[in-house]
């Protein structure tokens, strides 16, 4: 063994001090990266939120707490946290990464509620004349559903109580349900509720006779 | 807007009762300490919306986990892989059309997964290694006045806020062990890595 120290050698290799330049690059580049100066070895994640954009365009947030008391609002899409080591901070995040991470989970999202609106005639329990494609559509998007359920949900307009317009709307909605089951639909697959006048689709004050409002909605889900 | 006091009494995370983990002498009261401790207002647990149910008395809605009449919390839509559900310390089978009550957990295995719809068309997907229990739910149908508390133990999940959210975002709230989330009508992801038992 030598009594002098050498550096180590890298025999054949002529372009060694390129290597070491590329090294020290690539270290400069991490540290530009990193958004604050921390100590390397970074406490692991614990949580990763991702705040995904609204189905239809709307706003939505997600307000984020942890136990210690901090707290973080997310409300752009794609906006991301991450709890490491106990502290919250919010991390870039875009659609590509979010695929990459979960697209295997969002491909495994049930189907969303559609819906589906019945018009009834003034006053009455009877569908309208427009109903039948409606309900030939219910039909043919319910045999794509797995574990498929029907919401049936009358409404009434805004003429009458509360306690008479669930009444009325209820009525409306197993009406209906009798149609779907005469046309085949398992009646364990159908549920009934009366919304009343607690959604009216045209906006009204109270009291007033809006035949728009006099309807049904089919979920399917 | 009133808040929901979920940290204004704020019990941990870990410390959460998880009904199936509960002796059946203290179920009742650790059912009624949760809801009363997310503040839920009785009117929205009176009414069952699903027609054909039987209307729910005090008594039944004391423990809502063992009872059949109660209206389904939610209805299992896909399900992928090895995936179980525990319901008061049973481990039952889960297939699409599974239904899952309140206080159910449920588990999924390697490269395994379960696409779940609650009754306010709330969508939950669990990603596989996952663990999940529904450890508060109540619905009316004709009112839309609820609640929901999901926590996830392991594993990820995609959650989409129903009816619910829709009318009363502060009573939507899904928790880890470290943190919880208040929905404002939305769509997203949670992750948890955390390695630990169920609480």
């Amino acid at each position: 063994m030598s009594r002098h120290w050498h550096p180590p050698r890298r025999s054949g290799r002529p372009l060694a001090a390129l290597d070491h330049l590329a090294g020290a690059l690539a270290l400069l580049v991490l540290a530009a990266c990193t958004s604050a100066p921390q100590a390397p070895p970074a406490p692991p994640v614990s949580d990763r939120i991702v705040l995904l954009p609204q189905a239809g365009g709307g706003p939505s947030a997600l307000e984020i707490s942890t136990a210690t008391g901090q707290r973080l609002r997310l409300d752009q899409p794609y906006a991301s946290a991450e709890l490491r080591g106990g502290s919250l901070l919010a991390v870039a995040s875009d659609a590509a990464a979010v695929q990459a991470r979960y697209g295997s989970l969002l491909a495994q999202q049930p189907a969303r509620p559609r819906s589906f609106i019945l018009p009834f005639e003034t006053n009455t329990t009877r569908l309208g004349p427009a109903a039948a494609p409606v309900l030939a559509e219910v039909r043919a998007a319910l045999a794509l559903l797995p574990a498929a359920e029907l919401i049936v949900t009358g409404h009434t307009d805004s003429v009458g109580s509360v306690e008479s317009n669930d009444r009325v709307s209820l009525a409306r909605a197993e009406a209906v349900r009798e149609l779907l089951v005469s046309a085949g639909v398992d009646r364990a697959m159908v549920s009934v509720v009366g919304r009343g006048k607690r959604e009216l689709l045209v906006p009204t004050a109270d009291g007033v006779a809006e035949a728009r409002n006099r309807r049904v909605e089919i979920k399917i889900r | 807007m009133l808040a929901v006091p979920l940290w204004r009494a704020p019990p941990p995370p870990r410390q959460m009762p998880t009904f199936a983990d509960t002796m059946p002498s203290t179920f009742s009261r650790s059912a009624l300490a949760l809801v009363a401790w997310l503040g839920l207002a009785g009117p929205a647990l009176t009414q069952p919306a699903t027609a054909g149910a039987p209307a729910a008395t005090p008594a039944a809605l004391a423990t809502p986990a063992t009872n059949p009449a109660d209206p389904p919390a939610g209805i299992v839509k896909r399900s992928q892989g090895e995936v179980s559900l525990e319901r008061a310390g049973q481990r039952l089978p889960v297939a699409a059309g599974t239904v899952v009550r309140v206080s159910d957990t449920l588990r999924t295995g390697p490269a395994s997964s379960l696409g779940l719809t609650l009754r306010d068309d709330t969508l939950l997907t669990l990603g596989p290694d996952a663990e999940l229990a529904l450890s508060s739910f109540a619905f009316d149908a004709s009112s839309q006045d609820g609640n929901l508390l999901a926590s996830l133990w392991r594993g990820s999940l995609h959650l989409v806020t129903g009816l619910i959210a829709k009318k009363t975002p502060e009573r939507v709230k899904v928790q880890t062990r470290t943190v919880v989330l208040g929905a404002r009508g939305t769509e997203f992801i949670v992750e948890t890595l955390a390695s630990g038992t169920t609480p």
